[in-house]
């Protein structure tokens, strides 16, 4: 059983989360052990387990992020592993291994982690100035904001994913699950951008 | 999960941190990425036209601790190697050497992308046919 399924839900990426959270209350009442403590032993571990999976589906679903990537593990998309599997294949073949990553965001990412570097490199020479401060504050609403436009972007790509389940569309399934997945990793990036301009600011 | 002493010795004392002349014909980069964990590692490898033997190579990995200890190791193992024998190394020498855990694979995967892509680089620069007849004498 998935994690849409218990809800008896589509294969789709925007829900209403107000919504889940009702049924995850009408759900988790109807599984309580309390309600099974005259049943049988094995219609309480029954329940006991759909009770385990129905908190499971809920703190999946409720996140937009972990929603999509459970979507598309669903899907059969296994980063790491076809990672491993091209590495092994260019070895065999002599050639070079197609990144995952388009260039041009790793290129970002390195440059804003060697920005990142210098800033803090010179705050803990004891440079902690005003400068420094602001390059900083300025480093961290960029990469929010730029956090934040990857957020639109998959929230958009929700949308064309749900239209191409609706009508069926396999073709446009997979445009839209590719796309997801760049800006998943895209997202990898910048969130640890964020997470280090964060630690060099405290 | 604990680092083995390997991974801990690489990531206190990185071997060949920095950075190689981007624009020299001899110089090849490899920057490589691990959207799992939002990993970026750059290997550079300065090789010489002659022998065609890797002389130098740095890197700069932005990671955890396995990824840097994954490049620091690769640098040290390319080095001296001529290109032919660096395309040989395997993500999984580089898991055996450090006893990295599975869940710290990718980190491996990452360096020998490193060690492809900056190769990949030199050949671009220097016309893929030159580097062929030194791969072919050894493959044979």
């Amino acid at each position: 059983m998935t994690y849409f399924e218990i809800f008896h839900l589509p294969p789709k990426l925007g829900l209403d989360t107000a919504a889940l959270e009702k049924q995850f209350y009408k759900l988790s009442r109807e599984y309580h052990p309390d309600r099974f403590a005259s049943k049988s032993v094995e219609e309480q571990n029954k329940a006991t387990e759909m009770s385990s999976l129905l908190n499971d589906a809920y703190r999946t679903l409720k996140d937009p992020i972990r929603r999509t990537e459970y979507l598309l593990e669903l899907e059969g998309i296994e980063l790491e592993e076809q990672s491993v599997k091209a590495t092994a294949a260019a070895r065999e073949a002599g050639k070079e291994k197609k990144q995952i990553v388009p260039p041009d965001l790793l290129e970002e990412a390195f440059e804003l982690n060697m920005q990142l570097e210098e800033m803090k490199m010179a705050k803990q020479m004891g440079d902690d100035d005003l400068q420094l401060r602001k390059d900083l504050e300025a480093a961290k609403a960029n990469f929010t904001a730029m956090l934040d436009a990857s957020q639109k972007t998959l929230e958009a790509l929700w949308q064309s994913w749900d239209a191409a389940v609706d009508s069926g569309d396999d073709g446009a399934k997979d445009a839209a699950k590719d796309e997801m997945v760049a800006t998943l990793n895209r997202r990898s990036y910048l969130r640890n951008l964020v997470r280090d301009v964060n630690a060099a600011l405290e | 999960m604990a680092y083995s002493d390997k991974v801990v010795d690489h990531y206190e004392n990185p071997r060949n941190v920095g950075t190689l002349d981007k624009s020299s014909t001899e110089v090849g980069t490899g920057l490589v990425g691990a959207p799992e964990c939002g990993d970026v590692m750059r290997l550079q490898i300065k090789v010489n036209p002659e022998t065609q033997v890797i002389e130098d190579a740095k890197f700069k990995t932005f990671g955890c601790g396995s990824a840097i200890a994954s490049s620091s190791l690769a640098t040290e193992w390319v080095k001296g190697k001529t290109v032919a024998e660096a395309l040989t190394i395997s993500n999984t020498d580089i898991v055996k050497e450090l006893a990295l855990p599975p869940v710290k694979i990718h980190c491996s995967v990452l360096a020998e992308d490193a060690i492809r892509a900056a190769i990949g680089d030199w050949k671009k620069k220097n016309g893929s046919a030159e580097a062929e007849p030194a791969l072919a004498s050894v493959s044979v």
